[in-house]
């Protein structure tokens, strides 16, 4: 039997009246797509969780303050969050605790494993490709991630940045720019080691 | 497509943000351009590398123990709002019984003042006339002389022996008060009448002196 689908809105007055059901399949829906964002931003898995934890608090103890004239549930989501992530790296910019080095990004372990070897250079690749996302100044670094690892298109970004295409792809243009040079020295860094030099 | 078109949109090749018709054109300039091209190489590398990254954090999600705290405060929020629905009931019940009570009592004292007591009721003549003879001296004539009086309208027939007699002067009105006719002209005279009253005090006839029944009879 199919389940019906529920509109973000309808599932949102549910949970406001207390239904958990509603608030799990609302959560369901939108948890991943903001924890990623926000740990694609941090660079941090607690940040992440910690952040994404507020604000569907937010939604829980202020459900009147989402408004849908203004959009959708999602997009209303989003905004907290990108909110809650500014704020977040305006307070430390580049806080990355060494526990968070141990962490692996995506919360999971791998379920295959090739080799030894081939995962910790994995790992040491991701970690430096992080590094030098995480080194952006963050507008250039949302643009990034809204435009690269999300693969959204300039309008989808824009929309989700509450800012003009146009100052998207210059975001994006000037990120791009700062993430090559990072990513060359690393590669640099990375060939004279193998040499030697 | 100059180096600068190519700066702007060239990067895009291989996605969905640009044409087909645009992609074919970048490519047809990094082919002719080495610093374009290189720029172009370049870029592929970082997105490369890009690639590994997002695929670490492809199936992100936030761990379970989110969705539990989150249900928690949920169902925190959901029982003060029992609570106090609940209270609210017990309160607006509670209310309502008090009003109910008050509504009462208040209906029965306004009632009891509408209604005097039933043996104030049986004795108008009683009062009035003592309250209007108050004034007056009454003189205790003789308790056993109960010949020749009017009797009271519902007065019961009096044994000699437990009546009383009294002379009293009172206003000719009074009369009235006891239930006899009063002439209304002689109405604020002062008169002398004998009232035969019974043990329990109630008046149970009335005798006029001659002096008063002549100068305005009881009708």
């Amino acid at each position: 039997m199919q389940v019906p689908y529920e509109r973000d809105d309808v599932l949102l007055r549910r949970a406001a009246k207390g239904e958990e059901a509603a608030f799990t399949e609302l959560y369901r829906r939108h948890q991943a797509s903001l924890y990623r964002y926000t740990l694609r931003m941090t660079g941090s898995p607690w940040s992440a969780e910690e952040i994404v934890q507020d604000v569907f608090m937010t939604l829980i103890r202020q459900p009147k303050k989402y408004d849908a004239n203004k959009g959708e549930v999602g997009a209303f989501l989003f905004g907290i969050t990108r909110n809650r992530v500014m704020k977040h790296l305006e307070r430390s910019p580049r806080e990355v605790s060494l526990d968070d080095e141990n962490q692996p990004l995506s919360g999971k372990e791998p379920a295959d494993l090739l080799t030894p070897a081939f995962w910790a250079e994995r790992r040491e690749r991701v970690e430096q490709i992080r590094d030098a996302v995480l080194s952006l100044p963050p507008e250039f670094r949302e643009a990034v991630v809204l435009c690269e690892l999300e693969e959204l298109s300039y309008e989808e970004a824009a929309a989700k940045s509450g800012c003009p295409i146009g100052t998207i792809r210059s975001r994006l243009h000037r990120g791009r720019a700062l993430l090559m040079a990072r990513l060359e020295l690393f590669r640099g860094v990375q060939r004279r080691a193998s040499t030697g030099d | 497509m100059n180096c600068e078109e190519f700066q702007s949109i060239g990067l895009d090749v291989g996605t969905r943000r640009i044409t087909p018709e645009e992609q074919a054109e970048a490519a047809t300039h990094a082919s002719t351009c080495a610093k374009c091209a290189a720029l172009a190489d370049s870029w592929d590398a970082a997105r490369g590398e890009l690639a590994v990254f997002a695929d670490a954090t492809r199936s992100a999600e936030a761990p379970a123990r989110v969705q539990m705290r989150l249900l928690q405060e949920l169902r925190a929020q959901k029982r003060p709002h029992l609570v106090y629905r609940r209270g609210g009931v017990i309160a607006a019940w509670g209310l309502a019984a008090a009003a109910a009570i008050v509504a009462i009592v208040s209906w029965q004292s306004w009632h009891s003042k509408e209604k005097p007591p039933q043996t104030r009721i049986n004795l108008p003549a009683v009062n009035v006339s003592l309250e209007q003879s108050s004034a007056a001296e009454a003189v205790l004539i003789a308790d056993e002389d109960t010949g020749n009086f009017t009797p009271l309208p519902g007065a019961l027939p009096i044994d000699s022996d437990t009546g009383a007699v009294y002379e009293v002067r009172m206003q000719r009105a009074s009369l009235g008060a006891l239930g006899l006719p009063v002439n209304e002209e002689g109405a604020s005279d002062w008169i002398n009448v004998d009232l035969l009253v019974a043990d329990d005090g109630t008046p149970q006839g009335v005798r006029l002196h001659e002096d008063a029944s002549q100068s305005a009879p009881v009708q």
